[in-house]
């Protein structure tokens, strides 16, 4: 604390008082934290073992009665996933282009995409299923909407920041060779974004997965639905069962776009 | 990267002049080949895809002939409930907080079990790497709902529900982070004959301080996000009065809620680019 006094302080003395000072900001914030939720820790840990005993004793064994009732949902999920990766990645690299400072026609295109597409990216896309849910009422047009409009708010972020980070000297070179803009795309741009293209439309079509997943728990179809409405019932096997075929597509699918990538990578 | 090759436009200028008007092929074959592979799958997927759906066009157009009249509702911006949407806000920061404090103190352990070079016992951690998989692969959402399910509505289930899904994720990334970074380490230690605890807590917790920082601060704008998703399945905070709004139709208190999730989000963004463009100095 002797800061003031002592102004030549040296370097290691500095970083050692920045962190014990991080480490009480952290301690202030964590005991801050506690005091306004009115936690309390032996709670947390007295409810520890009642979570795991609901876990282990509602949960098992899985009630797979109604297995093939279950095949629908599944498939309309993937299905789900398939449509709203390509029209979002269709969306996403033209916003995107329009985004990313070396290729966008012209800055105040870029300022105004950027706007829009901060503004959606910050909403978590839930909160824009159920505003969709109002509008266009229950079923499967609000929840590909939703998907649609988050997947192209990332995409379109991921894509102009990845187009953003590629070498200027191709694009330079067609400049001097008085390539069109069209040209200067097609042959300075793609190439060298390519891969990340197929990156991130890969890992795209992963989180459409996991999202269409839980859009059905504000009622917008998919497999969501039935785990609400088996939790809703009480029918704690059956909901373990919608867990593990979750589970299993979740993985399958993580396998599937690891295996293309390396081939196209 | 190495396949997508960029044209040399010297050449082609070159070679333009020698024959007149043939074009001359410049793309690397196999890679253009793949290319038409992928996207051509792509279209088709996506076209048996899309008729599968059935969108009903009527459904279509009354949704966006409400579009303007929600709108109009949502523009006249109501700050009665402010008070209280701050103080969920804080809640809903709160919970993101307190779960990712309880998931590093445990991951900071577990990652060293779980990553393959500092595993005490192989099989050990091979269990626990697969044991994260499958809870990494269950979304967050779910996990809150046990937890409602299990121990009742509030924070405290957003806390216990958030863990799970933040503590995998922790253990991967810190994990692939100690395998990556950590071999040089570990040799040079285990060669003057240092035990588990030196390697770990002397040679490895210092290094990789930095890099886990980072993933730390990515994880909490992640877990924001997922803490204001949570209230809408009912475990408290700033979701949970979204929720309400919405399934009332006050639109004036819903819009004032969504923009303050927004300068939130946007804020917190602002802050981890920050902290991580430090870091990489």
């Amino acid at each position: 604390m002797s800061a003031r006094n002592k102004p030549s302080m040296n370097a290691v003395e500095m970083r050692r008082m920045k962190a014990s000072l991080s480490v009480i900001f952290f301690a202030l914030l964590i005991l801050f934290s506690i005091w306004f939720v009115e936690m309390d820790i032996f709670e947390l840990i007295q409810s520890m073992p009642i979570f795991f005993h609901f876990l282990f004793t509602d949960f098992f064994p899985p009630n797979i009665s109604d297995l093939d009732t279950y095949i629908g949902p599944v498939v309309d999920t993937l299905i789900f996933a398939v449509v709203t990766t390509s029209l979002s990645s269709l969306l996403g690299i033209v916003i995107g282009f329009c985004m990313a400072h070396n290729t966008t026609p012209h800055p105040a295109v870029r300022i105004f995409f950027r706007g829009i597409i901060a503004f959606l990216r910050n909403i978590p896309f839930l909160v824009w299923a159920s505003i969709l849910v109002v509008i266009f009422g229950v079923g499967t047009m609000p929840g590909l909407f939703a998907l649609v409009l988050f997947g192209t708010s990332f995409l379109a972020r991921v894509y102009a920041e990845s187009i953003e980070e590629l070498n200027k000297e191709g694009v330079e070179a067609l400049d001097a060779c008085g390539a069109s803009y069209l040209q200067k795309i097609k042959h300075g741009i793609m190439p060298q974004f390519l891969p990340s293209f197929y990156s991130w439309t890969l890992f795209m079509f992963e989180i459409n997965i996991r999202a269409s997943a839980i859009l059905g728990l504000v009622g917008a179809g998919g497999m969501g639905s039935i785990l609400k409405q088996t939790m809703d019932l009480f029918q704690y096997g059956k909901t373990s069962t919608v867990i593990a075929i979750m589970v299993i597509l979740i993985l399958m699918v993580e396998y599937v776009t690891n295996r293309v990538r390396e081939r196209l990578i | 990267m190495s396949k997508g090759q960029m044209p040399v436009p010297e050449t082609v200028l070159v070679k333009e002049k020698a024959f007149a008007k043939k074009k001359i092929p410049i793309a690397h074959k196999q890679t253009r080949r793949q290319q038409q592979y992928f996207f051509i799958t792509a279209g088709i997927l996506f076209v048996i895809c899309f008729m599968q759906i059935d969108l009903s066009f009527t459904q279509f157009q009354a949704g966006v002939a409400r579009i303007p009249s929600v709108l109009e509702m949502m523009m006249q911006l109501s700050f009665a409930e402010l008070p209280e949407l701050a103080s969920e806000m804080v809640v809903s920061l709160v919970t993101a907080f307190l779960s990712l404090v309880l998931s590093i103190l445990l991951a900071v352990v577990l990652s060293f079990l779980a990553a393959r070079n500092t595993t005490p016992n192989k099989y050990f951690g091979m269990l626990l790497r697969f044991l994260f998989m499958i809870i990494r692969a269950i979304p967050a959402t779910v996990w809150v709902l046990i937890a409602v399910a299990s121990i009742g509505f509030g924070t405290m289930a957003g806390v216990l529900g958030l863990i799970f899904p933040t503590l995998s994720y922790l253990v991967k990334s810190f994990s692939a982070q100690i395998e990556e970074v950590g071999q040089e380490t570990i040799e040079a230690l285990q060669s003057v004959g240092a035990t588990w605890w030196h390697i770990v807590f002397r040679g490895l917790i210092p290094t990789l301080l930095t890099s886990f920082l980072a993933i730390t601060a990515f994880r909490f704008e992640m877990n924001v996000a997922e803490s204001v998703i949570l209230g809408m399945v009912g475990a408290g905070g700033i979701g949970l009065l979204i929720q309400g709004y919405i399934s009332f139709y006050d639109f004036s208190s819903l819009s004032l809620g969504i923009i303050m999730v927004f300068i939130t989000m946007f804020t917190l963004e602002f802050m981890t680019n920050q902290i991580r463009r430090r870091m990489s100095h």
